[in-house]
Formats: structure tokens, C-alpha cells, sequence
């Protein structure tokens, strides 16, 4: 068996599905003869879901590799600036309870080991700044509505590191029209009546309604829930992980703004709740909210009034829209000749803008790897099952480390949280190694991390967990260096909150000006 | 500053002293330009593309010193070049953009009524005893005809020059004689490389707009900067000698 690979057919129009056949015809279409050819087909019937509307920073990549213009994606998706999370009333449920995951990492990391030493002079030192104001300078730029860059600043280049809030169904939009005019991507409208095997086990080809049988040599499953490829026809098992996560609901609404000229928060709102947590989202035209909570510890009236509540009056004209969530992944992700990325693979609660993420690093390994012969396929088939799985496993973990490091209380959602039942092996193990050292570069040693050091860093010490450093109290006896670090943090801060423009000022400029390319 | 609209009615006795120009061009590092005066502005300085803070647009300038607030050009009394920089011999005047209620858009000439240059002493006038304008005020004229002629010429060349990606970043590592480093940020030139890549139809278009003159006015005037090098040398082996 010697086939080779000369075709790829991605399956689903939504944000999966266009990133997915960007990348690979970005990387195989070079303008020859023997290129790769690439070819989506979506039906005209089956909407898109449109959920994922916050990137992570490797989004700029992705979109400077794919060749497209900042300034165009800005314009078209009414995209705005991300810089992080802030999380509120996630740790005490109290009014004032917040912390951020900001997206700069601690000052001299990782050569310098600072969270040590502001553990160290935290401990008992109520005047000491919080973890992510101490270490990072974006916290401050976030509180003060800031950019994270200037209008002279390049095209995908930045002042402080940073990600997107962007309109989802735009996005797709945009994605296909650079697709199909500029990569050389083959658009089929249709709606696939049938996945037809062969012998083997691998898909033959689609039956289609008005183009006939469409054949590849590989198939990329982006139909969304549907799982029409990797689950309906190939059988892969769907792999639960409510056990761990308990959200399986969301309610969501696009809530205009109040004035054009409001501000535009230039991070994400995680609102912890009594059960579950509502995401804001700030993009140029509209806020997009949503609570995300566990049905089995509330009902939907209850986290109707609780939506309400966050959103204000505007709720009374608005109709939220209920999606479910099955938190979970499949088994394997590549199988025979089909691989599934986006929500066909598995969905979780959108608590760290995961969804979008994966599907970069997948159709970017998959583009990377993509075998040159049917009989070399396997064998990359089964890498990509591996590194993805360890994937969706430090997801998981990460997801559930800020339920089990929160100290509320006041509902069984939050308690149930904590039972060490539902806390994976692998996240028990690393918290029993961070009570004596803060977490490091080592801890996260393959290729395939998702989330750096720095990560669990600003979520730990942001939600006030304490480490016991009297073993090792002679790391963080010289404190000149850090105190150096403390300093240049302190002067990022002034420099740059006095710097930097507002946030919807900037995107306003951007969209008069454009940014240059250099 | 203070932009006033010039009328004859208010500003007829208005008198003026050229040689104080020196208080606005001492601290002056760069001045734009516009494409008609490159090849002119060539024989003494580098021309470099900058970007506005307000816009992040590039705009040509001619580079006059190595750091901020320093004009390698100034001798105390003129500035030592053989072209004046139309933006520099155009003050205190200025055109305007006068935005009129139905949309319309009107150029003005203006006067900076805060510039030291508007001086009760001063030597020049506007408007001489026959209610004529003087030969200076018809200089001035010129001056701002010139500039607000090749303003959407020098917009849309440098327009094009960014759309076509042909500009880069200058990365300039200067060590001075005295042994100081000294790095310039945010200028930037034209990519040669890329420049002389082009498709010939490019090159056809860029010659029938008038282009290929000044691409190649900004590309030979890198030459130019080691002439303020040796000029800050000079000014600084100069300022050693006084103090030794």
C-alpha cells in the first residue's frame, strides 16, 4: 500500500473548519502543478455555533502565517484587544474579590523565580501588591481600559502580549473569503447525505445532494457537535469528563452597548456565581455573555435571574439562546483517514478560551505532519492522538484547578468542586509539589504543553493558595534580584499606564488609519 | 502655538524677523518633507520615513540630527545646508484645513501667533506702503503653494511604498569617535533589495507616476548619514577641546 496523499477535504464552514483549511493550503498551496489540493465543503442548511470569541496570543501567528492583514481582520471581524482574564468573586464570592491571568509573564521569568519571593514577602504583609500587580505591569494596564500597543506599533507586534475577542460567524466569514481568493481553497456548498467507507475502514468519499461522491485522500471533521465523520460514521467513542467538569449548560447574550463610545474592557470577564460563572466579552459593537453553570445544582430560572442580574436592564429585550455543554473529548482524534478538530472532537467550558487554541495547534501539527502516503498515515495518526489527548488532559486540569483552589461556600456546586474524588490524579500530584515550590518550567516538560509555568503561576497565588517555603527558606534569603524585578515592574507600570491609548481609541484608529506592516 | 487664520484686515501690520528661526530649528531633529524637494534636500540630509503618533502613517523627513531635540545643522545663526526645508522656510505660517459646515474642505494660510518669529521689531512685513504684498510675504507664498501642491503627491507615494511592503526599519549601530554607542529607533527607508526585485510592470507604473526619482533620492541619501556622524564628531571633539 503506497497512496499518497494529494487531497484534503475539510468538512464544516465554521471557525474550525476555515482555520483548518487556511493553514493546511497556506503551507501545501505554493502556485505549482503538484500542490496540495484543498477543498471545504459546507452545507448551506446547518448553521455554524459561533461560540469560540476569544483567542489566545498564538492567534497572531496563526493569522500572520495564513498571510492575512492585521489591520483587515480588525476591520471585518470587529475584533477587539484581549490581554487576559479577570477573574471576580472567584475565590471568597466577596464584592471586592478579583484577581488576572494576564497574558505578560512575571517579570524575569523563568530565569528569576519571583512568585518565591512574593510568597515570601506576602506571607503576613497585607500592604504587599497582589501576585499579578506585583509581578506584571498588565494588570494595570488592563484596570485602566488601556491597549496593549500603539497606533506606530506593527501589525501583530505589541507593547504587552495579547489575544482577541472577536464576532465568530465574522470570523468564519472572513476566514473563507481569504481562503477561496487568496489560498486557493476549492468551496463546495452542499450537504453531505452520507459518509461512505471503504473495505478498510477508511471514508471513501462523501455522498453529496447536488456535486455527486466527493473523494480525498483526507477528510478534516469540523461539523461541530454533529460529529458526522469521526463519530456517526467511524464509531469514535465520546469520552465524558462531567465527573471533573461539572458545567454542561450555557446561556448566552449579545447585549449592545449602552453609547458607541462605551468602553471596551480589554479582557475577559470571568464572573464566578453561585453555580457556575458568567464570561463577558467585549468586542467593537456588542458585549457577549454568558453563564455557564452546572444544571445539576441549579435551574434555569435561577440561572436566568443570576444572567439578569450581571447584565442589567438591557436583559429585558434580549433572548438568551441555550446551548448545551457534554464536557468531554473523543477517545482518539485521528482515525483512518479522518481527523476531527473543533467541537467534533470534544468541547469544554470556555473558562480559558481553550476551543480556538486547540484548533490552531491541531490543524497546525496536522499541516506539519501531514503524511506523504497512506501507509505512513497511522503512524502520524497515532502521534497526533497522543500529544492531543495530553492536551485535552492539562486543559482539564487547569480548568479544574480554579474550582478546586476557590474558598466559596455558599452552594454545593462550589463544594462539590473540592471533593477529592473529582480532582484528577495528575493535578492532586503537581498541588502536593506546589505546597513547598512554586510551579516551574519543569513541571511542564513536553513539547506539547498548553499552559506555561507562568499560567498556573497567576492562577494559584491569585487565588491566595500558600506555599510552605521553610524548607528551602535559603532561596529567597537574597532578595536583590527580585527586588530589581519588583522595581522594573514598578516602571513598566508607570511608563506604560501613562503611555498607552484606551482601548476602544485605539481599535477606532485602526480602523481609520490601519496599521503598517512594519 | 496658536494658528490663526491670516486676513489683510487684521494682519496687515503684522511684522516679522526671519532670523529668529533659530529658536524653532535648534531642537529640531527632523523636518518633513514633501516629494518635490528630495532631490534638493538630498545634497545634505538622509531621508528617512517616520511615523506620526497620532496616525501611525509614515511621512518622509529630512534627518537632521542623531538624537532627539538635536540639529546637527544649525550654526547659532543659519542652518548650514544649501536647502531649507520648505516646512522650515514656511514659518510661522502654515496652511490650514478649514472644514466648512456643508463638508466642504477649504485651505487657509495661517499664522502662529505664539512663534518667536512675530515680532513688533522684527525687519519684515507683509504688505508695503502701495498695499502690495511684499517680495518676502510672495516668497512665503510660494513656499506654501509648493507645499500644499505635491501634500497628496508625498502621501500617495509613501502609500504606496507601504502597500507594496517595500519599507523597512533602519537599524542604525553608531559608534561615535569618542567611543559612545548610539542607536536610532523608528526610522525607517526603503528596502533595497525589495525595491530592485520588483516586476518590471511595477517599475513601469511607479515611472509613470513619477516615483522612481524620489525611491531613489531616499535610497542614495542613506549616504548622508555618515555626513552627521562626522558632524556630531566634530561638534563633540569641539565641546572637548573647550573644556580641556
Amino acid at each position: 500500500m503506497n497512496e499518497r496523499i494529494k487531497s484534503v477535504c475539510v468538512v464544516g464552514g465554521g471557525s474550525a473548519g476555515w482555520l483548518a483549511a487556511a493553514v493546511i493550503a497556506a503551507r501545501h498551496r505554493q502556485g505549482h502543478e503538484d500542490d496540495l489540493a484543498v477543498t471545504l465543503i459546507e452545507s448551506e442548511a446547518i448553521g455554524i455555533i459561533g461560540v469560540g470569541e476569544g483567542t489566545w496570543p498564538t492567534m497572531r501567528n496563526t493569522l500572520r502565517k495564513i498571510g492575512v492583514s492585521e489591520t483587515d481582520f480588525f476591520r471585518e471581524c470587529d475584533v477587539s484587544f484581549k490581554q487576559g482574564a479577570k477573574f471576580t468573586r472567584w475565590v471568597t464570592g466577596a464584592e471586592d474579590d478579583f484577581y488576572y491571568h494576564p497574558l505578560v509573564l512575571p517579570e524575569g521569568f523563568p530565569s528569576l523565580d519571583l512568585a518565591s519571593f512574593w510568597n515570601h514577602y506576602a506571607a503576613g504583609n497585607e500592604a504587599v501588591p497582589s501576585f499579578s500587580d506585583a509581578v506584571c505591569f498588565q494588570e494595570a494596564v488592563c484596570e485602566g481600559g488601556l491597549a496593549p500597543k500603539l497606533i506606530t506599533t506593527p501589525e501583530y507586534g505589541c507593547v504587552a502580549n495579547y489575544a482577541y475577542h472577536l464576532d465568530a460567524h465574522k470570523f468564519a466569514h472572513f476566514l473563507r473569503k481569504h481562503c477561496i481568493e487568496k489560498l486557493g481553497v476549492r468551496h463546495v456548498v452542499d450537504e453531505v447525505d452520507d459518509v461512505v467507507l471503504d473495505g478498510k475502514g477508511d471514508v471513501a468519499h462523501l455522498a453529496t445532494h447536488r456535486n455527486g461522491p466527493l473523494a480525498a485522500d483526507l477528510f478534516v471533521d469540523c461539523t461541530g457537535f454533529h460529529a458526522l465523520l469521526i463519530g456517526k460514521a467511524l464509531g469514535v467513542p465520546f469520552r465524558s469528563c462531567q465527573d471533573v467538569l461539572f458545567i454542561d449548560r450555557a446561556l448566552t447574550v449579545q447585549v449592545p452597548y449602552d453609547t458607541p463610545d462605551q468602553e471596551i474592557p480589554p479582557y475577559t470577564i470571568s464572573a464566578a456565581q453561585s453555580n457556575g460563572w458568567i464570561f463577558d466579552i467585549g468586542i467593537q459593537t456588542r458585549r457577549g455573555v454568558g453563564y455557564v453553570y452546572s444544571t445539576a445544582h441549579t435551574t434555569k430560572e435561577r440561572a436566568e435571574a443570576d444572567l439578569a442580574a450581571h447584565v442589567g436592564p438591557a436583559i429585558e429585550k434580549l433572548q438568551p439562546r441555550e446551548i448545551p455543554i457534554r464536557s468531554g473529548h473523543r477517545e482518539i482524534f485521528w482515525k483512518g483517514n479522518c481527523v476531527a478538530v473543533g467541537l467534533s472532537a470534544g468541547f469544554l467550558e470556555p473558562l480559558e478560551a481553550s476551543a480556538l487554541v486547540l484548533i490552531e495547534l491541531s490543524v497546525e501539527m496536522i499541516s506539519a505532519m501531514l503524511p506523504a502516503t497512506r501507509d505512513t498515515m497511522d503512524i502520524t495518526a497515532r502521534r497526533f492522538n497522543d500529544v492531543t489527548r495530553y492536551r485535552w488532559d492539562r486543559i482539564i486540569d487547569f480548568l479544574k484547578l480554579h474550582y478546586v483552589l476557590s474558598k466559596r461556600t455558599d452552594s454545593a456546586f462550589w463544594e462539590d468542586n473540592r471533593d477529592p474524588a473529582t480532582i484528577p490524579e495528575s493535578l492532586q500530584e503537581q498541588l502536593a509539589l506546589w505546597r513547598y515550590r512554586a510551579p516551574g518550567d519543569q513541571d511542564f516538560s513536553s513539547n506539547s504543553e498548553m499552559f506555561p509555568a507562568a499560567s498556573y503561576q497567576y492562577v494559584l497565588f491569585g487565588m491566595g493558595f500558600k506555599m510552605d517555603l521553610s524548607e528551602r527558606g535559603y532561596l529567597v534569603r537574597d532578595g536583590v534580584r527580585a527586588e530589581e524585578a519588583f522595581r522594573r515592574n514598578a516602571a513598566l507600570k508607570e511608563k506604560w499606564t501613562r503611555s498607552l491609548p484606551k482601548n476602544r481609541q485605539l481599535i477606532e484608529k485602526i480602523r481609520e488609519f490601519g496599521m503598517q506592516r512594519v | 502655538m496658536h494658528l490663526v487664520e491670516l486676513s489683510r484686515q487684521h494682519h496687515g501690520g503684522l511684522r516679522l524677523d526671519p532670523a529668529r528661526i533659530g529658536e524653532q530649528v535648534a531642537r529640531c531633529h527632523m523636518v518633513p518633507l514633501v516629494i518635490s524637494e528630495f532631490r534638493r534636500a538630498l545634497a545634505d540630509f538622509p531621508i528617512v520615513l517616520a511615523k506620526s503618533a497620532e496616525t501611525g502613517r509614515f511621512s518622509p523627513y529630512a534627518l537632521m540630527g542623531l538624537s532627539p531635540e538635536e540639529n546637527l545643522f544649525w550654526d547659532g545663526t543659519r542652518l548650514d545646508a544649501a536647502h531649507v526645508p520648505l516646512n522650515l522656510s514656511r514659518l510661522p505660517f502654515a496652511i490650514g484645513i478649514d472644514q466648512q459646515p456643508d463638508g466642504a474642505v477649504r485651505n487657509a494660510v495661517c499664522v502662529d501667533m505664539e512663534s518667536p518669529l512675530v515680532s513688533e521689531s522684527g525687519p519684515e512685513a507683509l504688505i508695503d506702503g502701495q498695499g502690495r504684498d511684499t517680495a518676502y510675504f510672495l516668497g512665503v507664498q510660494k513656499v506654501l503653494h509648493e507645499l500644499l501642491s505635491y501634500k497628496l503627491m508625498t502621501e500617495q507615494f509613501v502609500q504606496t511604498l507601504a502597500d507594496r511592503d517595500l519599507i523597512a526599519e533602519m537599524r542604525l549601530n553608531i559608534v561615535l569617535e569618542s567611543g559612545k554607542p548610539l542607536v536610532l529607533t523608528g526610522l525607517y527607508g526603503l528596502d533595497e533589495d525589495k525595491f530592485n526585485r520588483l516586476p518590471d510592470a511595477t517599475v513601469t507604473e511607479f515611472r509613470q507616476h513619477g516615483y522612481l526619482t524620489p525611491a531613489y533620492a531616499m535610497m542614495l541619501s542613506t549616504a548622508r548619514i555618515q555626513s552627521l556622524i562626522d558632524r556630531r564628531n566634530r561638534a563633540e571633539a569641539g565641546d572637548r577641546a573647550w573644556f580641556q
